[in-house]
């Protein structure tokens, strides 16, 4: 449990130092995310009722953080990603056997994968609402930009947080260890 | 699926359907609750990254002096480093009288802030203020500087304010051009490679045939903005199948923003 809070912190800090991390301009101006690594190490290192907590947290902080209000429409509603963590979360969450015998490169794949993902998903969502979707280069770059960044950084962040759950005696164990 | 993975996915899902069924006021408030509790963090880490840029730019300044005067001993070092510090305040001082002259001959009620963070997501463009309800500012409030049009205040907090850039899609402004009887709504472009984004003068008349270097300005239509703000200078002009498109390099350099006022009425 005490690992869980910790990931809420670092949560909550990794989520707050993404706006002070300039864009890449060699990158078309993509952005740098730290949160959705995090989420994705905890999709595979917790039970899945905390990765549910943790994807519901990291979304509504997301939301939170960036959804545009104007006037009297929201441009994405709260609670999209929730959905999106979730559902991604979920699907990591089924490679936890893999993860829990020490194999961490398809992790760090996909964590790469879904980050992107969530980028694409949130510019398809505001494409239905403005209209005209396109596809240029520099939108691709700011889709999988941010995606290549989470998959270089993974095996780092993944590596410093095992070293945390090992100090706090996290036990990497079956659901049903928990139960 | 065990019993207790059930449970959490039902007390997920009545969570979620909660927080998909705000409607823009609630998520407003929401919003604003969330950047009060994390303005202090916001306000912390702003300072500590401009104390990490100037000692980046000091060494950097340092390394060049180091190669072109290797041959200076170390009284001169001394000196250049204390004249060097003495300039980072010189340009200060001098930044600060600027806007404090702009404030003065302003015909607009002017609330000082500055610029805490910028947008962390890839699709909108934003920046956050200091400045908030408690400085008297609301939704909908034009942000300036003395160079020109910033973009407008959406969610207010306490403390404070998330500020729409006039670079984002959704912030549309009425246009005048100078010396045309041309009018359109100037937007932002929903995606850029460069961190400063040209701006798109829509609905124009195709026979407009805007020049480089024609200035636009707010027109004053729709309420929110005041006329004569500067927007941008045009930089090109293209006659579409329906109307005329100007693209307007923006007035003010958005990627190096630091202090900006709040427009909250004449004087």
């Amino acid at each position: 449990m005490i690992f869980f809070f910790i990931l809420l912190v670092l949560l909550v800090v990794a989520q707050i130092a993404e706006f002070f991390i300039p864009p890449l301009d060699w990158m078309y101006h993509a952005h740098i995310y730290i949160a959705p690594v995090l989420v994705f190490y905890g999709a595979m290192a917790l039970p899945f009722p905390l990765m549910l907590a943790l994807a519901l947290f990291a979304g509504v902080l997301l939301d939170a953080l960036t959804v545009q209000v104007i006037g009297s429409k929201v441009e994405i509603s709260l609670g999209w990603s929730i959905l999106l963590y979730a559902v991604l979360a979920g699907i990591m969450h089924g490679l936890r056997p893999l993860f829990i015998r020490g194999r961490w490169e398809v992790h760090c794949v996909l964590t790469g994968l879904c980050t992107s993902a969530i980028i694409l998903a949130q510019y398809l969502m505001i494409t239905f609402r403005r209209g005209s979707l396109f596809f240029t280069r520099e939108v691709w770059w700011q889709i999988g930009g941010p995606g290549l960044m989470a998959m270089l950084m993974a095996p780092v962040i993944f590596w410093m947080l095992n070293w945390v759950a090992r100090v706090t005696r996290y036990p990497y164990l079956p659901e049903r260890s928990f139960e | 699926m065990s019993r207790t993975s059930i449970i959490a996915l039902l007390i997920f899902g009545a969570i979620l359907g909660y927080f998909l069924s705000f409607g823009a006021d609630t998520t407003r408030k929401f919003q604003a609750r969330i950047y009060q509790i994390l303005a202090p963090f916001f306000t912390t880490g702003s300072g500590l990254q401009k104390q990490i840029t100037s000692v980046r730019t000091g060494l950097k300044s340092l390394e060049e002096l180091e190669k072109e005067n290797a041959s200076l001993g170390v009284d001169n070092r001394q000196l250049r480093a204390t004249n060097s510090a003495l300039r980072d305040v010189e340009h200060e001082v001098n930044r600060l009288r600027h806007a404090l002259n702009y404030r003065e001959r302003s015909v607009f009620k002017l609330i000082p802030a500055e610029v805490v963070t910028r947008d962390a997501s890839t699709w909108w463009h934003t920046v956050t203020i200091n400045r908030g309800k408690e400085d008297h500012i609301e939704t909908d409030m034009p942000v300036v500087t003395d160079e020109g049009l910033v973009g407008k205040t959406t969610t207010v907090s306490n403390t404070i304010s998330i500020v729409l850039l006039v670079t984002d899609e959704n912030c549309k402004v009425a246009a005048s051009v100078e010396g045309t009887r041309e009018q359109g709504i100037v937007l932002g472009e929903r995606v850029s490679g460069g961190l400063t984004p040209l701006l798109d003068l829509n609905f124009l008349t195709k026979q407009a045939n805007l020049q480089p270097g024609q200035k636009a300005y707010t027109s004053g239509v729709g309420g929110v903005f005041p006329s004569g703000l500067f927007i941008g200078m045009v930089k090109s002009f293209r006659a579409r199948e329906l109307d005329g498109q100007a693209k307007l390099a923006p007035a003010v350099d958005l990627s190096h923003l630091e202090d900006v006022f709040v427009v909250t009425g004449r004087k």
